[in-house]
């Protein structure tokens, strides 16, 4: 595999499934279409992303997610010990279904191996390992087994660090465990860490977390300590601010730079986007900088996330130029 | 002795096809398939189902459900002239949102009233006695952003003002109860000298034989209790599950010998003496459908009759029940009103 460069560019996660998928997921749901069908479109829409990243220039791949739906749902789905709940409201007249916690929580099989090799084999490029993080899965499901919050995160630990275990030995170089809802209880940021010292134990892959909704004042610089080798933080919905607090106090890891918008159509210039890295370049040291947009993008329709993904790569090029002719 | 309530909102839809007009017609709304006064009526509906779902329950005392509530500010706010509404964000630590609204101009409310008219409607479907519901002001203030106010003080104190109006027209229009709830306060309790003042102004309005009940979740009472009771208001509500500390806090002012009877006589005396309220217990956890058991709910009786007489106790889940699917809540509302039945009865024989 060949070298990274300075500023390596990524993705946080998920990209926007094609029209084609998302048809056949509604009929696959329906009974209208059979499992192997809906597996194909995956495949196709995985290889449609990969070459997508290849050609316009990531450094470091995913898969896209095609095969999931919701980030803690798809591992609910998968592991055992969970059913699904009746409809909850989020918003306005957005409702879900929440994961249960059943019974005792046990990983059966492989849940993202198969698709990472799958995603890997179609390229020379490295291809992250993507789960969602056992305090995350917790915080977003309903817990009618374990005695409480922290015995039911320790369990999820243990069976997201046997995937991560699994992933690695797969090849996994980088395995990238998303801890959304850590910013929202700052009290519990302790627990958050704990069970991510699970998660981590042993590994030799790069580790990285992503942390969004951010009240990341509350939680910094407390957040630092959560083991893992990269913090991926969204910073570009809350225009920057954030670099005063690690001005105020270092970043000690490497950063997932979010330097572009997930939640807004609009696209960001080339210049919006290098304005950013480098504002970052004043308080980060470049080696400590990945590139990416904030968040995973599959909110967005598949042309927007193209442009936007665009966008990161060419602002960062330009950078990276500019950093390497001083 | 000893009721049985809710608090705040009940799920608007549930999982079968007839339980989910509400958000069926919603979606018709915005395609342009139906008018508003359909939509309205839709509502009306759901909350007649709600208010019957809760009196099956057993529920001695329901509410509206909130039908026509998005979140805890945005249906108020956006009643009231002088707010706009902008982004989403997200309520407290749950996985739901609300609007934030902004307050641009001076604050007036609508000569109509907020809610008055959605009470008298539910009160007139309901065979029971029904509780008016309203965000507190120090809440409201502090979910809010101002532009247009000097302070936050004067700020609350203009959304007491309003918020005292309607409890007044709330009063004309036949409630006996009316409840503030005020998150916001166990979030940010280093502003409880605002949050006085807010109150102070509040309760000038408050009718003589209007039962007021503050209501407090999210979060425990440490580092406002005992303070708290020296603010005017009839009934104090709290989370009794996911905020355990309250029992012990409320139990803290002296600990009863084991095994002496006659000492733990006089420190459950003590202890009532000290809680100078009525108390509203969230004694059933309202975001987790993990069912109590009956020795739970016993205990958690038992527990709460050292602080308050039977007399002056009502019971209810900690929350709104927004959080849970709508049968996960009957089945919790059912459960809550048999325990509680048949321990009263036992206490009445006794």
């Amino acid at each position: 595999m060949q070298e990274l460069p300075i500023l390596p560019t990524t993705s946080v996660g998920s990209f926007p499934k094609p029209d084609y998928l998302k048809r056949a997921r509604t009929q696959a749901y329906k009974g209208e279409i059979r499992e192997r069908k809906l597996r194909e479109l995956e495949e196709k829409a995985t290889k449609e992303w990969i070459h997508f990243q290849e050609e316009i220039g990531i450094d470091i791949l995913v898969d896209g997610e095609m095969y999931r739906g919701d980030m803690v749902t798809f591992f609910a789905e998968t592991l055992k010990g969970f059913e699904v709940s009746g409809l909850v409201r989020s918003y306005g007249n957005r409702y879900y279904r929440k994961p249960v916690v059943v019974d005792e929580i046990k990983r059966a099989k492989p849940m993202t191996v198969e698709w990472f090799q799958f995603a890997q084999r179609l390229t020379k490029r490295p291809v992250k390992g993507m789960l969602t993080g056992p305090y995350t899965i917790m915080d977003w499901s309903f817990n009618e087994y374990y005695a409480d919050r922290r015995e039911l995160v320790l369990a999820l630990a243990e069976v997201i660090h046997e995937e991560a275990l699994d992933l690695e030995k797969a090849g996994a170089r980088y395995i990238q465990i998303d801890e959304p809802a850590v910013s929202v209880r700052p009290e519990e940021l302790p627990l958050a860490i704990e069970a991510m010292g699970i998660v981590t134990k042993g590994l030799k892959a790069k580790t990285l977390t992503h942390i969004c909704y951010g009240d990341f004042e509350k939680i910094y610089p407390g957040m630092l300590d959560i083991p893992v080798d990269q913090i991926d933080l969204e910073l570009s919905n809350s225009n920057f601010n954030l670099l005063e607090l690690f001005r105020k106090y270092p970043f000690t890891k490497e950063i997932g730079l979010g330097v572009v918008d997930v939640h807004s159509h609009a696209l960001e210039t080339k210049d919006q986007v290098k304005g950013r890295i480098k504002k970052a370049l004043e308080v980060f040291r470049p080696e400590q900088i990945y590139v990416d947009p904030d968040c995973g993008l599959k909110t967005r329709e598949v042309q927007e996330a193209k442009d936007k993904l665009r966008v990161v790569v060419e602002a960062t090029k330009e950078v990276r130029k500019e950093l390497l002719s001083h | 002795m000893l009721r049985i309530t809710v608090v705040s909102h009940y799920p608007k839809i549930g999982d079968t096809f007839e339980e989910q007009l509400l958000r069926r017609s919603l979606a018709q709304f915005d395609r342009k398939e139906i008018d508003l006064a359909k939509l309205e009526a839709v509502k009306d509906e759901v909350t007649r189902t709600v208010i019957e779902e809760q009196i099956d329950a057993g529920i001695e005392v329901v509410t509206d459900g909130e039908i026509r509530w998005d979140d805890a500010v945005t249906y108020l706010a956006g009643k009231i002239k002088g707010f706009s509404l902008t982004g989403l964000l997200r309520y407290f630590d749950t996985n739901t949102f609300y609007r934030q609204p902004v307050c641009e101009g001076a604050l007036t409310s609508p000569q109509e009233g907020l809610v008055v008219k959605d009470f008298q409607f539910a009160n007139t479907m309901s065979s029971v006695p029904l509780k008016a519901l309203l965000t507190g002001p120090f809440t409201l203030a502090k979910l809010s952003r101002n532009k247009h106010y000097e302070s936050t003080e004067e700020f609350g104190i203009k959304l007491a003002g309003i918020l005292g109006e309607e409890i007044k027209l709330l009063e004309q229009a036949g409630a006996t109860i009316v409840q503030f709830d005020e998150p916001a306060l166990l979030n940010f309790k280093e502003e409880f000298p605002l949050f006085k003042k807010i109150w102070a102004k509040l309760a000038q309005s408050f009718p003589d034989h209007v039962e007021t009940v503050l209501f407090l979740n999210f979060g425990n009472l440490e580092g406002v209790y005992p303070k708290i009771l020296e603010l005017p208001f009839t009934t104090l509500g709290l989370d009794f599950t996911t905020a355990s500390a309250n029992r012990k806090i409320l139990c803290r002012a002296d600990r009863a010998v084991p095994n002496d009877q006659a000492a733990n006589r006089r420190s459950t005396d003590r202890r009532r003496a000290n809680f100078s309220k009525k108390l509203l217990a969230g004694i059933i956890d309202a975001r987790n459908t993990k069912m109590e058991t009956e020795e739970e709910i016993r205990k958690r009786l038992e527990e709460l009759l050292q602080i308050v007489s039977a007399e002056d106790l009502s019971v209810c889940p900690s929350h709104g029940l927004e959080y849970l699917p709508r049968e996960s809540a009957r089945r919790k509302l059912a459960n809550l009103s048999k325990v509680v039945r048949e321990f009263r009865e036992a206490k009445v024989k006794v």
